[in-house]
């Protein structure tokens, strides 16, 4: 899916990144671990194209878009990536089924079938029936769930999630990670970023970040 | 184009008064728009009848225009008349007066002024004094305005005695003149008009009739160039042939003067408004970053945001532009009252003040739209 070499980010004087190597297979769910500051969202950024000012070298899909005009890679991320953040993101004076339809204003697809699509991923989230609440009106747990309805509306090859439970309790997490563990079990690859261990259980591999160092196992990092 | 238009609504609908108050200066700016519009188009209208009732009688009409701003007595002359009776394909013509009316002294005790002084139509609605009309051949009285009432006299002047050009006349009745309204200061009987005033008129409009089988055009052409050769004034003045659609200078000056001055307020109120628009788009711009920042996550371009937000702008100019109309068209049947004749707001206003609002949306959101295209994408998703 995806190869990064030797990548570097640095925020004027302030090393954020530095000499990160990971590489990604289909189908894999990821977990990054590491604590507050380490540069997790720094390098997620960086994979799901919202940042292009880095050093090295990455690779999607053995493709390079250091070079990729702002048009072409707005339509990368809407085709074949989708985001969910921490504290969900959503439009808060639009509906569930407006902020679900985001990605799909602005895709080339065809969209003959939009209601149909919506209708879908809203069935997997398990929210039939909240289409007009506004996220006022949803749980901190469903309103997670309206971001990733929308994250998986364009069925996108890679789900990125920066700290998806980061605002939850453990019993919403659960609720969250199980619906992650379906959506991977149907094809989709995942990297996720969180620092709660429960959490990074449910991925296949777990990398470690800290100070902007990213190691393979977690006693590389003790050291 | 139509989901975008309702997400702009939404988002302006989301800030009502803010939103209108941005809106006011477009609302007065087009409802002047749609005012200066519907006086033009009115008088073009009546302009125009005026050139069709001109065509079908067959006439050309050849006009004197004095070099001198102060000449009033140069014109066309009875040696002149014979000139263009006699050209072939005329006739036959009659002079006349584009401004009828005559400049005269007058004098109260030893205050002497100027005044303009015309016969008496057949009915004057009179605001001191008696009755409404002046017998054809008395030649001892007059009406005067209230104007110059107050000027000669200081207001009484009702049976007071009046001194025009060493005649004397008692003023037998006071009129008002409208704001919107053209008279003379002085009515005389049409008796004294004819033998005392008549004369001092320049008759500066000479009115070929055209004999049917002749070319109306050429016949126009060659009057001149007689004129030019033999006219006896053509040292002092220039001859033309007047356009049918030039009515009476003094009323176009005025309608004129209106129109500037409608178009002076129409200016500077959308040039404030869109001003208010940059303003109200900006901090739009800034409360929305989060948004602008989803949006691109998720596949909007640039350009999207920018559209976006110039969708944004020219709805919000197009609302106000369309509130501008209807304040427009109410302000018009209100002027209908005063004009001397009929503003009309066409199909055509209608449509022009609806391209201006949009290019006020168009122009003055151009810059905030594009700032929030440029802004960079990872600062947009820190925002909360
Ligand atoms: N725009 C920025 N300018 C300067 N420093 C930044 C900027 N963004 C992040 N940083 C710094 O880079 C480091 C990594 O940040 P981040 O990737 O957000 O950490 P986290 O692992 O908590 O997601 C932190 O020390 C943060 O202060
Ligand atoms: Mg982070």
């Amino acid at each position: 899916m995806l190869k990064v070499t030797d990548i570097g980010k640095t925020y004027g004087k302030f090393i954020a990144l530095e000499n990160i190597n990971l590489e990604v297979s289909d189908g894999e769910f990821l977990a990054i671990m590491g604590p507050s500051g380490s540069g997790k969202s720094t390098l997620i950024n960086i994979l799901g194209l919202l940042d292009q000012k880095y050093t090295g070298e990455y690779l999607l899909k053995d493709k390079s878009y250091k070079d990729a005009n702002d048009n072409y890679l707005s339509r990368i991320r809407g085709d074949q990536l989708g985001f969910v953040f921490q504290n969900f993101k959503l439009l808060t004076t639009y509906s569930v089924y407006e902020n679900i339809e985001v990605p799909l204003i602005y895709s080339k697809q065809k969209q003959a079938n939009k209601r149909e699509l919506i209708e879908d991923v809203i069935n997997k989230v398990g929210l039939e029936g909240k289409e007009k609440n506004t996220p006022s009106e949803l749980s901190g747990g469903q309103q997670q769930r309206v971001a990733i309805a929308r994250a998986i509306v364009n069925r996108p090859n890679l789900i990125i999630a920066d700290e998806p439970t980061g605002a939850l309790d453990s019993k919403t997490s659960t609720e969250i990670m199980d619906i992650f563990t379906n959506l991977n079990k149907a094809g989709t690859t995942i990297i996720m970023v969180t620092h709660d261990r429960e959490v990074a259980d449910y991925a296949m591999r777990t990398v470690y970040i800290r100070d902007g160092h990213l190691y393979n196992d977690e006693k590389s990092v003790k050291k | 184009m139509l989901d975008k238009v309702m997400i702009a609504l939404k988002s302006i609908g989301k800030n009502k008064n803010r939103n209108f108050l941005t809106m006011l200066g477009i609302i007065i700016g087009i409802a002047s728009v749609i005012c200066i519009l519907a006086i033009g188009d009115g008088f073009t209208h009546v302009a125009t009848k005026g050139m069709q009732d001109h065509n079908t009688k067959n006439k050309v009409t050849l006009e004197f225009t004095a070099s001198s701003d102060e000449d009033t007595k140069s014109g066309f002359t009875r040696d002149d008349l014979a000139v263009l009776e006699g050209i072939k394909g005329v006739d036959h013509v009659k002079l006349t007066s584009s401004n009828p009316e005559a400049s005269v002294t007058v004098q109260h005790q030893t205050k002497k002024t100027s005044a303009t002084l015309n016969k008496v139509p057949k009915r004057v609605k009179l605001y001191r004094g008696f009755g409404t009309i002046l017998n054809s051949d008395d030649t001892g009285n007059i009406f005067i305005s209230k104007d110059l009432a107050d000027r000669a006299f200081k207001g009484k002047a009702l049976n007071k005695r009046l001194v025009i050009n060493d005649n004397v006349y008692v003023v037998s009745g006071i009129y008002k003149i409208g704001d919107f309204e053209y008279r003379p200061d002085i009515y005389v009987s049409k008796t004294t008009f004819k033998q005392l005033f008549a004369g001092q008129i320049s008759q500066d409009e000479a009115r070929l009739s055209v004999q049917p089988s002749a070319n109306k055009k050429a016949v126009g052409k060659s009057a001149v160039n007689e004129m030019k050769k033999f006219g006896e004034d053509s040292k002092l003045g220039k001859y033309s042939i007047s356009h049918p659609d030039q009515i009476s200078k003094s009323f176009t000056k005025t309608l004129n003067n209106i129109t500037y001055f409608v178009a002076f307020v129409a200016g500077i109120s959308l040039l404030i408004a869109g001003i208010g628009v940059m303003n109200v788009m900006y901090i739009t711009v800034s409360e929305r970053r989060k948004e602008i920042g989803i949006r691109r996550a998720f596949g909007a371009t640039a350009g999207d945001i920018r559209n976006q937000f110039l969708i944004e702008s020219i709805v919000l100019c197009v609302i106000g532009g369309l509130i501008g109309i209807a304040l427009g068209y109410g302000v018009v049947q209100i002027i209908n009252s005063f004009l001397p004749f009929k503003a009309v707001v066409t199909t055509y206003a209608i449509i022009m003040s609806l391209s201006v609002s949009t290019i006020v949306g168009l122009v003055f959101g151009f810059i905030p739209a594009n700032k929030a295209a440029k802004s960079p994408l990872v600062g947009l998703l820190k925002e909360e």
